[in-house]
């Protein structure tokens, strides 16, 4: 019994006879006669204390039937032994389910018993309960029970330990005949299990495959092949299961690079162990990768599997850019980059952001693919796409030297035109003027250093500038064409003025990250394209284009934030460029103009116009005259109709143009005579389309001092001290805050402030700081109440809701009305001609 | 003085319109508050010795009663036909065109002068231009401090303007306020 104590080697006493039960033995003569004599030496067995004996086994196997619920202990010469019996035992009963004998070594729990593990199913039970009878002697339980969850994590630390000693041969050998073995038998056992049996089952296998791939991955490989095979014929849940820890060991086991097939030159040559192995993890590998992703593609179709197929794709794309495949790769997660459900597009788009961050990944490649992939798409479906899609191209980064060759190109036609204009760089212009002797020495100097720089990037990895530039410029002239294209579309879409074409996604839903774009993007636009893309925005905008018609308003269809866009991304596209020239866009202001006009709370974006007006009013340099006068009157007039958030916007907008054009302070005196600058125009129109013909100078600032009287305190404070600018002599420029910074702080601020005088306060909470159009008449009497039932509110804004509809729906009857009795005229009158 | 008959009316809007563009109907159809009448009337041209004259139906209804040798001029002198039939606007016709004109250039102070004299603007003396110009479109010039200077011919679009080197010609002067003082006489 001391050996217990012994966990490294047990050596295994000699076999014993063969066991043959009492009834056959066939006691010999002899042997009897030799009993007989020596009775002495027999002696001992009567001495024995079998009782004692066969207690103390019993205990102990009672012992170890009692911890069942954890498992089966055994000891090492017991196992020993149990095992020669069972070794036996395996030809005449196949079915020895030792799924996981794993367990050659011991393992200590946390109550310090060494015990080795046996894991088997519980219909086990029967077929050990056959050896156990054969096993009398030993009279154990070896029905192995079925898998707590205890079990199954101390089966995870076993394998883990037991992958780490993979060094001893003796028990690889044996794992290895029992790993075989215990496949066959469990492709038997599958069979006979239940499904949630054999779910259980394939669920831990593969748990077990993913861990011995991780821990080595060039030896289980074929592991993976397995694993394969359980997502092809499980059901759903395993089928998710399977993808999914593929995906995760696909993620950690593959290489940064391309692997390269061996070709037959290759093959064919004699080729040490160590490279054998890794030619064949390689190409086992490649080859289980592409049946997997074959599985994906094909999976990604099947309506319920296509979220995680598309998420397998993705993290497969994101994790591992360079290797194989990844065209396919890209190809489907740039087919899903539109698609309506929003996981999936999250999915795709997040990847391909990525992908355009982390250049350093893959060195710009995937970032032209997916590119022109993009466009492709955006051609094909004809610009109906989700705008995310074409927000991907915001996250993409250009080097600003990108323009550097065509500038020097430039130059060098224009000044140097002495020398023969080859479009290369200043370095072999200087080189042609240089004398004889000079040119030849300086033209070896120069190829030893190209030789050198060749080397040195062959060595370094690093990308060629030159690449890397070609790279970039592809990928800026792909995301240019569909910018184009989807500008084009937008205006073609609307001199079809009859159709309407609506996608899933609204009429131009691409339009404002085009615009966005573009805005982005603006400083690498090539000048000739400038004038294009100015004319189109100008159409976009609103603005007729020839004079020809000047009632054709082509952009009628276009909404006012989307006019509104355009506007902002002329200037942008103009202010970066001001390096040539600057210019000043009538036409755009022109249309900023009417849009104020246009514009209306519930409808459009508050934020465009306040940005519009930042860009186009606040950080000009320069204004005429009667253009800044113009504006500032109809800014005025525009804050007095809606809430506190578009006033302050405006105010601030207004504040700014005093401030910088000192003249138009005229418009704060009384004098309403106009003055000098007034030009010929009289009298001031208010409703002008051009602001340069409003005559606003013929006008005075009163809206101010209405203003001043407004409910909300910053806005009142606000009018009365633009009001209070023309006597104030202080020059310093007071840093006041932009229009959208004043938009979005009066938005979110609505109860803070308190009210001057008595009003109602309505709790209807809106986005916009709007508040309720509450009708007068409703409110009635009631209206100097400080806090308001909710309730209250609520019934008096559904009957004014009610009075709206009926109002409505009276108007549509009496126009119906009018046009049938207009038809019973017509036919009338005809009739009588008809008489006649 | 007779009003203008078909062909020097087309002749007169063809030259206003180069300036002015769609703005041509503000001209012509600008009420006008002169005259003891309290309707305002509107403008008209007439010509008279060779100059054709902006003015007021008012004015004209008294002018009508001076004699056709003593009357020098009436209301604004917008320009002249020659001798071979063609019509030149002047620099009186400035401020009406100012006030109209689509297409503007601004001038930096340091380059006022030269166009003053009677010198074309080059790239280098422009401060600002207006976008969307065609080349030979009319143009008015102005100073920074929107003063109107005189008006020309846009000797290139903006797109090529940007392109040029900075001694290149933007604008073709046709009349400068500077002429005033050059020309007396022919004023």
């Amino acid at each position: 019994m001391g050996r217990k104590k012994q966990k490294q080697k047990v050596v295994l006493p000699p076999e014993l006879p063969p066991e043959v039960p009492e009834d056959e033995i066939e006691v010999s003569d002899e042997d009897l006669e030799f009993v007989n004599k020596n009775r002495d030496y027999a002696g001992f067995v009567s001495k024995l204390d079998t009782q004692s004996i066969t207690r103390h086994v019993n205990r102990v196997a009672d012992a170890k039937e009692n911890d069942r619920s954890v498992n089966v202990k055994e000891d090492d010469l017991e196992f020993r032994y149990e095992k020669q019996l069972r070794k036996k035992s395996l030809t005449t009963d196949n079915v020895q389910h030792e799924v996981d004998l794993v367990d050659a070594l011991p393992v200590k729990t946390l109550d310090g018993e060494v015990y080795y593990r046996k894991v088997s199913t519980g219909s086990n039970q029967s077929k050990n309960a056959n050896v156990e009878d054969e096993n009398e002697d030993v009279g154990r339980d070896n029905g192995v029970v079925k898998l707590t969850k205890a079990e199954k994590r101390a089966k995870q630390k076993k394998l883990r330990k037991e992958a780490k000693k993979q060094a001893k041969e003796v028990t690889e050998v044996e794992e290895e005949v029992e790993l075989s073995s215990q496949a066959d038998v469990l492709a038997e056992v599958e069979k006979d299990l239940t499904a949630e049996e054999t779910n259980e089952q394939k669920k831990h296998r593969l748990a077990e495959i993913g861990t011995s791939m991780l821990e080595n991955p060039e030896g289980n490989i074929k592991n993976l092949k397995e694993m394969l095979q359980i997502c092809k014929d499980g059901d759903r849940y395993i089928l998710d299961l399977g993808l999914k820890s593929l995906l995760a060991v696909f993620k950690d086991i593959i290489p940064g690079n391309r692997i390269r097939l061996p070709t037959e030159k290759e093959l064919a040559m004699v080729v040490s162990k160590d490279v054998k192995k890794t030619r064949f993890y390689e190409s086992t590998l490649l080859t289980v990768y592409k049946a997997y992703l074959q599985k994906l593609m094909s999976l990604e179709k099947v309506f319920g599997f296509k979220r995680v197929a598309v998420r397998c794709i993705c993290t497969l794309l994101d994790a591992n850019p360079r290797f194989n495949f990844r065209d396919s790769l890209l190809t489907a997660v740039i087919k899903n980059i539109s698609s309506t459900d929003d996981v999936i597009r999250k999915h795709c788009c997040d990847t391909i952001k990525s992908l355009f961050t982390n250049e350093g990944k893959h060195g710009g490649e995937v970032t032209v693919e997916a590119v022109k992939l993009i466009a492709g798409l955006v051609k094909d479906n004809d610009c109906h796409l989700h705008p995310d899609s074409i927000e991907v191209f915001l996250s993409l980064s250009f080097d600003e030297d990108l323009r550097k060759p065509e500038t020097s190109k430039a130059d060098n036609k224009k000044v140097k035109k002495k020398f023969y204009k080859t479009g290369r760089r200043n370095m072999e212009i200087k080189q042609s003027s240089a004398d004889e002797k000079k040119k030849s020495k300086q033209e070896m100097l120069s190829k030893t250093r190209e030789e050198v720089k060749a080397d040195y990037m062959a060595a370094a990895f690093a990308q060629d500038l030159n690449e890397k530039r070609k790279i970039q410029s592809d990928t800026l002239s792909s995301v240019f064409e569909t910018y184009f294209r989807i500008l084009k579309h937008t205006m073609h879409s609307e001199s079809e003025a009859n159709e309407s074409i609506t996608g899933p996604f609204g009429e131009h839903p691409l339009l404002a990250p085009c615009l966005n774009g573009i805005g982005k993007f603006s400083h690498l636009i090539d000048m000739d394209f400038m004038a294009d893309l100015m004319k189109y925005l100008r159409k976009l905008a609103g603005g007729s284009d020839d004079v020809k018609n000047p009632s054709d308003r082509v952009s009628s269809r276009l909404t006012v934030t989307e006019r509104l866009r355009c506007c902002i991304v002329a200037f942008k596209v103009m202010r970066n460029n001001l390096d040539a020239l600057n210019v000043d866009l009538q036409d755009f202001f022109i249309q900023l103009y009417n849009l104020i006009l246009e514009y209306r709370p519930g409808r459009d974006q508050g934020e465009v116009l306040a940005e519009a007006l930042k860009i186009m009013l606040c950080d000009d340099r320069q204004h005429d005259m009667q253009r800044a006068a113009a504006f500032i009157k109809r800014l005025a007039s525009f804050s007095l109709c809606f809430g506190a958030a578009e006033s302050m916007a405006a105010l601030v907008t207004l504040k700014h143009l005093l401030q910088k054009n000192v003249k138009c302070r005229d418009l704060l005196e009384n004098d309403s005579g106009g003055g000098s600058l007034s030009g010929s125009i009289a009298k001031y129109q208010p409703y002008a389309s051009d602001p340069n013909l409003s005559g606003a100078f013929a006008t005075v600032l009163w809206e101010l001092s209405v203003l001043s009287k407004h409910y909300h305190p910053s806005v009142s404070t606000m009018a009365s001290g633009i009001s209070n600018m023309a006597n104030a002599n202080n020059q310093v420029y007071v840093a006041s805050i932009s229009p959208q910074q004043a938009f979005s702080d009066m938005t979110l601020d609505k109860e803070k402030f308190t009210v001057k005088t008595t009003q109602k306060q309505s709790n209807s909470k809106r986005k916009r700081g709007n508040r309720a159009p509450l009708p007068l008449a409703a409110a009635g009497g009631a209206d100097k109440e400080a806090a308001v039932d909710e309730n209250v509110v609520r019934t008096k804004l559904s009957e004014h809701f009610l009075l709206v509809n009926e109002m409505e729906e009276n108007e549509r009857l009496r126009r119906e009305l009018d046009r049938t009795k207009l038809a019973v005229q017509l036919y009338k009158k005809y009739k009588k001609q008809r008489t006649m | 003085m007779r009003p203008l008959d078909e062909s020097e009316t087309t002749q007169v809007f063809e030259k206003l319109f180069k300036f002015t563009g769609n703005n041509l109907k503000n001209i012509v159809e600008s009420p006008s508050h002169e005259g003891p009448d309290q309707t305002p009337g509107r403008y008209c041209f007439r010509l008279h010795k060779n100059r054709v004259y902006y003015v007021s139906e008012s004015l004209v209804k008294r002018a009508t009663n001076i004699k056709r040798d003593n009357l020098v001029a009436l209301g604004t002198n917008i320009g002249k036909f020659t001798k071979s039939g063609k019509f030149h606007l002047t620099i009186q016709a400035l401020n009406l065109l100012a006030a109209n004109a689509k297409h503007k250039v601004w001038l930096k102070p340091t380059s006022e002068m030269s166009f003053l004299y009677g010198n074309d603007v080059i790239k280098g003396g422009l401060g600002r231009i207006t976008d969307n110009i065609n080349a030979y479109d009319g143009v008015v010039v102005f100073s920074m401090s929107d003063v109107p200077l005189g008006f020309g011919i846009a000797a290139k679009s903006t797109q090529d303007c940007r392109k040029m080197d900075p001694n290149g010609l933007v604008v073709i002067r046709q009349a400068d306020t500077g002429e005033y003082l050059r020309s007396q006489e022919d004023i």
